[in-house]
């Protein structure tokens, strides 16, 4: 068996920090080997080191036994190693075709015919099908990620580095993909793959790779090790499973009636969608990237027109403004963090009092009750563990983890009736989701009522008392017998079902 | 309906041929220039200063050579120098785009001013200049070209690229800073052919003689949606209407004279009523201004 790929040694400093510490690693060549730890790992510096992206400040990497050095990504695709980061790379306005060759045309002059049926070969290899002449900002997310991988094919990579593959997939599109992936790895092709979802490392994958603070932890073929074992290694501790509080709802707190939403196409985005929520429980939004979550969460914040009708109690919402309804107690956790939630050059305690700058007790007259706003910078920072300096400093000086906590920390002060959270845990470690959960079903518990879209069906599944799905804009309610059923659930999260 | 047919017969059709496609050859030459940077995500305010100056060095060194070849690569030269300034600032020194555009027009604005002033004899002799037919061959002959670059070409497809994310593109090896130097060395080429044309067509070097054609140049690429056709369209509307008010001047409107203003106003009228009614479609490039 050779070793596709040998990083020894590895050692990157970004100024005085330091990301990767004497990090080892050795991939078979013909296997799937995932990379797992918490975000801040140096799960992806340590990719981005193997494809040439950063280069290591101490370290030696060997590919088939041979030693190679990278100045850029671009010796690296010449060495047959290809990434696809978290962040897409597909841009939207070129179309699929021209996406797939940019970077690694055929020649100065690009014969697109020529192009297409080579394109259509890859794809039906990797029985992936494609209007390659769409523009690519008409494609869905998981088609996109295909496209991705066929970029790589395009390039005859044949180490093939994933970052977070599966964070758009429906559970059956992903196990699909795992099953394409086996198929490239038996024709020769090594594969790595990064991600935090540990059921798909145990299900699909070869040997896997433990990182914690920027130091290998492990590396173990999948089948000496399991879940828990895994996790207890990433977090550096033992992970208390959640046990969940029994769920005892109230009178039904917020409910939306025939809401339609217009999307940014002039597609009707969330159509005709009813549902109710009551006082507390925790409610998650399932589905795949796209399906209207977006459009849903605008519309009941009052950020865009809807028709149909939302009640919070008594209280008819549907014409309120954004501010009534803030007043009204409904809270959000926006998905983007820098241009929906916070503003950046402001301070900590200014932006702890965002969004809550009309609530009773921050208003004094015309003014701001500073003692107020002291108290509530203090209680942003304290809920969930935060590191900062001072209350004054600029937002944008913290980390992205910590930015998170205090914007997840936001939505619970001053008596939230309505939480919503679109991707609450984005950007922080599982020990600290694990807080925020624990925060926002505090809040159910105290009355509140919490709506939840996350991506990741997992964490849905852990820690909510009902799950709806939403797929191309429509609501629908899974059963309760069917809530501990991934395969389930994913099935109703692309209309099979 | 008022009877208007008055107006048509005071037009010379023959001469409006030849006119418009005088008046519109430098704002295709100008507006394709555009192009060439706006599609790399430069933003290019500075077409009108750099037209300027290749107007000034084309007219002074074809009058004090007495040679074509050398008049025109002077102005070609000065216009790729500019262009070359304005990427040096824009990606090297990350100045904003449109103040970096803004001081190389004034830049040329007051240099060729200067140097008109300075040395008014320079402007006494004949100039030694290529018939306006060669301009006219290379502005139409630029739009088939550009047209043909950006569909199937290597470099036209990265120029997409770049100028839609150039963050994106580098994840794909591309090197932004460098399409975008091919870019603007495209730009030099042809607002120096843009200026060269508007001095061989007034015969001799005068102060400020583009006259906001620089202006028009980026409106019309702005009206064409970024794209050469269409830019062609919008270029070619302009220098239509533009001489249209020169064969309309002096004549009544429903019985009233109206002031020759108007009439000189008429085709920045139309290029506004066009812009605002069309241009609303039309999409940027993304990555406009992006570092």
């Amino acid at each position: 068996m050779t070793h596709a790929v040998q990083m020894i040694g590895i050692t990157k400093l970004f100024g005085s920090v330091e990301a990767l510490r004497d990090v080892d690693l050795t991939v078979q060549s013909g296997h799937i080997h995932a990379i797992v730890g918490e975000n801040g790992a140096g799960k992806t510096t340590l990719m981005k080191v193997l494809y040439g992206a950063h280069q290591a400040s101490e370290g030696q990497i060997k590919l088939n036994g041979e030693p190679v050095s990278f100045r850029d990504s671009k010796e690296a695709i010449a060495a047959g190693i290809g990434m696809v980061s978290q962040h897409y790379s597909i841009i939207p306005e070129l179309t699929c075709l021209q996406n797939l060759v940019l970077g690694a045309e055929p020649g100065p002059v690009i014969s697109y015919a020529a192009a297409e049926s080579r394109a259509n070969e890859l794809a039906k290899q990797m029985g992936f099908q494609f209007n390659w002449h769409e523009e690519a900002s008409e494609i869905s997310p998981s088609q996109g990620q295909k496209l991705e991988i066929l970029k790589l094919l395009w390039r005859n990579a044949k180490i093939l580095i994933l970052d977070e593959p599966t964070a758009m997939l429906a559970p059956d599109d992903a196990d699909l993909l795992y099953a394409k992936l086996h198929e490239l790895t038996e024709q020769g092709a090594t594969v790595l793959v990064v991600t935090h979802r540990l059921p798909e490392v145990m299900e699909h994958c070869d040997e896997v790779t433990v990182l914690r603070g920027g130091k290998l932890i492990d590396s173990c073929p999948v089948s000496q090790t399991n879940p828990a074992e895994l996790a207890e290694k990433m977090v550096g501790q033992a992970v208390t499973e959640h046990s969940p509080i029994p769920c005892n709802p109230g009178e039904t707190l917020l409910a939306v009636r025939n809401l339609v939403v217009k999307g940014d196409k002039g597609n009707d985005a969330v159509k005709d969608a009813s549902f109710e929520l009551k006082s507390g429980e925790l409610v998650g939004i399932a589905g795949v990237d796209g399906n209207g979550q977006r459009e849903l969460f605008y519309a009941l914040m009052g950020t865009r027109h809807s028709s149909g009708e939302i009640y919070l109690g008594n209280q008819n919402l549907t014409n309120a403004s954004t501010a009534e309804r803030i007043q009204a107690g409904i809270r959000l956790i926006a998905e983007d963090r820098h241009n929906e939630a916070v503003i950046e050059d402001w301070s900590i305690a200014d932006n702890a009092i965002l969004g809550l700058q009309r609530t009773n007790r921050v208003l004094a007259g015309r003014s701001i009750n500073r003692n107020t706003q002291a108290e509530l910078a203090k209680n942003v920072t304290e809920t969930f563990p935060t590191k900062f300096d001072n209350v004054n400093q600029r937002f944008r000086d913290l980390s992205g983890g910590n930015q998170q906590k205090v914007v997840a920390a936001r939505s619970l002060q001053e008596s939230p009736q309505v939480v919503l959270a679109f991707q609450p845990t984005r950007g922080i470690d599982l020990y600290v989701a694990g807080l925020v959960y624990d925060g926002l079903i505090k809040a159910t518990r105290e009355g509140a009522t919490v709506l939840v879209v996350s991506f990741d069906l997992d964490e849905l599944m852990t820690y909510c008392d009902r799950i709806l799905v939403m797929n191309h804009g429509e609501i629908a309610e899974v059963p309760a017998e069917l809530r501990q059923d991934r395969s389930a659930i994913g099935r109703m999260m692309v209309g099979a079902e | 309906m008022i009877d208007l047919t008055y107006l048509v017969a005071a037009i010379s059709f023959g001469s409006l041929l030849t006119s418009t496609l005088t008046f519109s050859a430098p704002l295709i030459l100008g507006a394709l220039g555009g192009l060439c940077s706006e599609r790399s995500g430069v933003i290019n305010i500075g077409l009108e200063g750099k037209m300027l100056a290749a107007a000034c060095a084309t007219g002074y060194i074809a009058q004090a050579s007495q040679n074509p070849i050398l008049g025109l690569t002077a102005g070609i030269f000065v216009a790729t120098l500019l262009a070359m300034l304005h990427w040096t600032l824009t990606q090297t020194y990350r100045i904003d785009h449109i103040i970096s555009g803004m001081g190389i027009n004034a830049l040329c604005a007051g240099g060729t001013s200067l140097i008109s002033k300075t040395f008014p004899e320079l402007g006494s002799k004949q100039m030694a200049a290529f018939s306006i037919y060669v301009y006219w061959l290379c502005a139409w002959t630029a739009v088939i070209a550009i047209w043909w670059i950006l569909k199937s070409t290597r470099g036209g497809l990265r120029l997409y690229a770049v100028g839609n994310d150039p963050d994106k593109s580098r994840q794909m090896g591309i090197k932004p800073g460098k399409v975008r130097l091919q870019a603007l060395l495209g730009t030099g080429l042809l607002t120096g052919l843009a200026g060269a044309l508007i001095v061989t067509n007034a015969g001799s070097f005068s102060d400020g003689m583009t006259s906001g054609r620089g202006y028009i140049a980026l409106a019309a690429l702005i009206l064409g949606g970024w794209r050469p056709w269409p830019t062609l369209i919008a270029a070619v509307l302009f220098g239509l209407f533009d001489s249209l008010q020169l064969q309309l001047q002096g004549q009544p409107l429903f019985g009233q004279v109206i002031p020759g203003e108007f009439w000189q106003a008429l085709p920045y009228l139309v290029t506004l009523i066009a812009l605002a009614g069309i241009a609303g479609k039309s999409r940027a490039p993304a990555g406009l201004g992006k570092p």
